[in-house]
């Protein structure tokens, strides 16, 4: 293991140990709440941005993959006969199926046809939600919970238990995409990104390592759609709806595209901010849309991306090896 | 440093306050009156159906007013904290778990509509507080044993109550007028679907000649309903049976008056009796037969007639069926807060069960909270006939509470509910 890995590995303990013990400091479920709320929209918008930040690819339909994750995984715990794992295990590979069969179509596209593709395939899959009602409760949800027995101690009706699996999960998955795009596979994607053809002239399969990316991006999204209905207990079709995909695609942009982290501050801060407009006001699209304005007129970048080359500046000051380079 | 450099410094710090500042407001901006007995009520507060958390509150408030005007419990007054779920179950769900974890209330009135409802139960399961879902209609709510929760309870109309007593208004009025070949025209999501079934199966059970012979499935929200009227038109038939609400019914309402629609067959409809609708309808046809939502004349009760009255005062609107339906939720808390004199759940959903409670809004002048299934029996249900002014509704026949229960047991016995 490099010492940058070590690090990264140590920096994610670090994390665990710190989210662990922060509801100790108090208004513990509130905070937990907010965390996993937080973390299952993070993984969706993380997951997004292997493709928009990466690739260079805009998913419009992304909340796909966050319910196919949500809806097989209640699915599969209702119907009694998997534990936990298995069921994690197994939705995520649904997923995976779905997402290579949707990505065959569409990575072979680029641009705002790739993107419209994405909708496409997005509303067709909403319009199974609602009329596959058997299976998938239509327009109210899996209705009933989702039963989560025993596990290995881990008993996920126990908020605490919840909580700790969540952002486990979490750190486990925000872990693997960093080492995927630090890996030379990261960096080939970056390469399509910047200039395709050039990578065609290097030999890079490209369609293959679009649907590659496109399959991963799909699986974070999904284990993000999986704690969503472990913490609502349900999975409803409103997870596939195109809204859910742009409220994505905008905590990526908010937070900050060219950056690893991005994407989760833009779903920390979206869903903060969405928690403080509910608390105090009834007019939450006059008063959230004037804080985004706000954001947009002064930043006109994400949060990330303003502050990177601030980074890079004050490291170029004090360390004769020169700024690092940006993560993307 | 440069000039370039100081602003973008003044740019960041006061990004990063601004990135702060919701985090963590939260916890520290919101001071609340620790003495007081918290009831959270998520709702739907902005969007095309804000009228449903509007008056929701405001007939939650106006029991819980005078509530607190008449000393409250001990001294201690009910707060009353809202929510805008808008209309996303998820948010919903959350929204009741950081309503009982957050601000510590122990008594939630989920006025979510019927998606976020099931949300709600699901997470009042795991929390415990005591919850009344005062505007969800679905059966399965409250009738399928599965989704049972202890402290949760329904005071609200039931779908499957309505189409006992509208299916058997409906075929009388079919028997005696020879109305044979229906069709339905009701709103394409699982609640239009849900009713429409239920209602046009009680009409067939009590007059075997009623045939459907056209069903049309607007999209909910659809701007335009021509294309559905002249499809009603070419099919001629008796009868017409629509589970449109809202706008969505004003705007049919209005565009089939072009075609003058309503004078070619005999018209149905479960909720077309709220003020709201009513009076936004620009010409009411008279003589549609409307299912009863709220109107201060059923029953026509010095009592109802006071609510009504009280509540305009209160609210400087017109009260809805929401209205009734959140007053009532809110009367059995009250009731129950006197009972037991706290706010521990388990008490009050002690109370509440099988609770009998005064009403303006019972058929004999009081409501009760079914022990066996935790809903709401004994509102006025039926159907009545419209006229263009006050009161709106007309020769309003009331279904008969013991057909109601009869055939909702056997209804209970074939869905494997009971």
């Amino acid at each position: 293991m490099t010492n940058q890995s070590t690090k990264t590995v140590l920096m994610v303990i670090a994390a665990w140990v710190a989210l662990i013990a922060l509801p100790s400091l108090g208004h513990a479920d509130k905070i937990t709440d907010f965390i996993v709320f937080a973390s299952a929209y993070g993984l969706l918008a993380m997951g997004l941005n292997l493709l928009i930040g990466y690739t260079g690819l805009i998913s419009f339909g992304h909340a796909m993959f966050f319910a196919s994750g949500a809806y097989g995984f209640g699915a599969l715990m209702q119907s009694g006969a998997f534990a936990v794992p298995v069921a994690f295990l197994l939705s995520i590979g649904i997923t995976s199926a779905i997402a290579l069969l949707v990505g065959a179509i569409c990575v072979r596209l680029s641009e705002i046809y790739f993107a419209f593709l994405t909708l496409a395939f997005q509303m067709f899959f909403h319009s199974i939600l609602l009329s596959w009602v058997e299976v998938t409760g239509g327009d109210n949800g899996l209705l009933g919970g989702i039963p989560t027995p025993v596990f290995f101690g881990v008993d996920l009706s126990n908020h605490t238990h919840l909580y700790v699996f969540c952002v486990t999960v979490t750190l486990i998955s925000i872990l693997i995409m960093h080492r995927i795009v630090n890996s030379p596979f990261g960096y080939t994607l970056r390469m399509i990104r910047d200039n395709e053809r050039r990578a065609i002239y290097l030999g890079v399969n490209v369609f293959a390592i679009k649907l590659t990316c496109f399959v991963l991006s799909a699986v974070f999204s999904s284990v993000g759609g999986i704690i969503m209905a472990l913490f609502v207990s349900g999975a409803y079709p409103d997870f596939a709806f195109w809204t859910t995909s742009g409220e994505a695609i905008f905590m990526v942009m908010l937070g900050g595209v060219t950056h690893f982290l991005g994407p989760l501050l833009g779903a920390v801060i979206l869903t903060g901010l969405n928690d403080v407009v509910i608390t105090y006001t009834d007019h939450y699209g006059l008063f959230l849309g004037s804080i985004i304005l706000i954001f947009a007129l002064v930043l006109r970048k994400g949060v990330l991306d303003f502050v990177q080359p601030h980074r890079k500046r004050s490291k170029t000051k004090t360390s004769a090896e020169g700024a690092s380079h940006a993560e993307t | 440093m440069s000039v370039r450099n100081k602003i973008s410094r003044r740019r960041f710090l006061a990004t990063s306050a601004m990135a702060s500042v919701p985090l963590a407001a939260p916890g520290i901006l919101k001071a609340q009156a620790a003495d007081t007995i918290k009831v959270g009520m998520p709702t739907i507060l902005s969007g095309v159906v804000s009228i449903l958390g509007e008056s929701s509150v405001a007939g939650a408030k106006l029991v819980f007013d005078e509530f607190n005007a008449q000393g409250g419990l001990d001294g201690r007054e009910i707060e009353l904290i809202t929510r805008d779920s808008r209309a996303k179950p998820e948010e919903a769900a959350k929204t009741v778990r950081d309503l009982v974890n957050g601000e510590g209330c122990n008594i939630i009135i989920d006025a979510e509509a019927s998606s976020g409802s099931f949300a709600v139960q699901e997470v009042i399961r795991g929390l415990g507080a005591l919850c009344l879902h005062t505007v969800s209609e679905a059966t399965p709510l409250s009738a399928d044993p599965k989704l049972h929760v202890p402290t949760a309870f329904r005071s609200a109309r039931q779908g499957i109550h309505d189409a006992i007593g509208g299916g058997a208004y409906a075929a009388e009025i079919a028997k005696e007028k020879g109305l044979k070949r229906w069709v339905t025209c009701s709103p394409d999501y699982a609640y239009g679907r849900t009713t429409t079934a239920e209602f046009m199966e009680y009409a067939q059970y009590f007059n075997g000649d009623i045939e459907v012979i056209g069903e049309a499935w607007p999209k909910l929200f659809q701007p335009d309903f021509t294309e559905v009227i002249t499809r009603i038109l070419q099919w001629k038939p008796d009868a017409l049976y629509s589970a449109l609400w809202g706008g969505d019914l004003v705007s049919f309402i209005d565009q089939a008056n072009l075609y003058a629609l309503f004078g070619q067959m005999e018209t149905f409809s479960v909720n077309l009796g709220d003020y709201p609708v009513l009076k936004a309808v620009e010409q009411l046809p008279e003589g549609l037969r409307s299912g009863n939502r709220y109107n201060k004349s059923v029953p026509n009760t010095p009592e109802n007639n006071a609510f009504y009255d009280a509540y305009v005062a209160n609210s400087g609107s017109l009260p809805t069926n929401w209205s009734w339906e959140n007053a009532t939720g809110a009367t059995f808390i009250v009731e129950a807060l006197k009972e037991v004199g706290t706010d521990d759940p388990n008490q009050l959903a002690e109370a509440i069960k099988g609770r009998t409670i005064q009403s303006p809004f019972g058929v004999d002048g009081t409501l009760t909270m079914r022990a066996e299934d935790n809903t709401l029996v004994g509102y006025a249900v039926g159907y009545g006939v419209t006229t263009p002014q006050e009161p709106f509704i007309t020769d309003f026949h009331t279904s008969s509470w013991d057909q109601i229960l009869e055939l909702e047991a056997e209804w209970k016995k074939r869905q494997g509910f009971a």
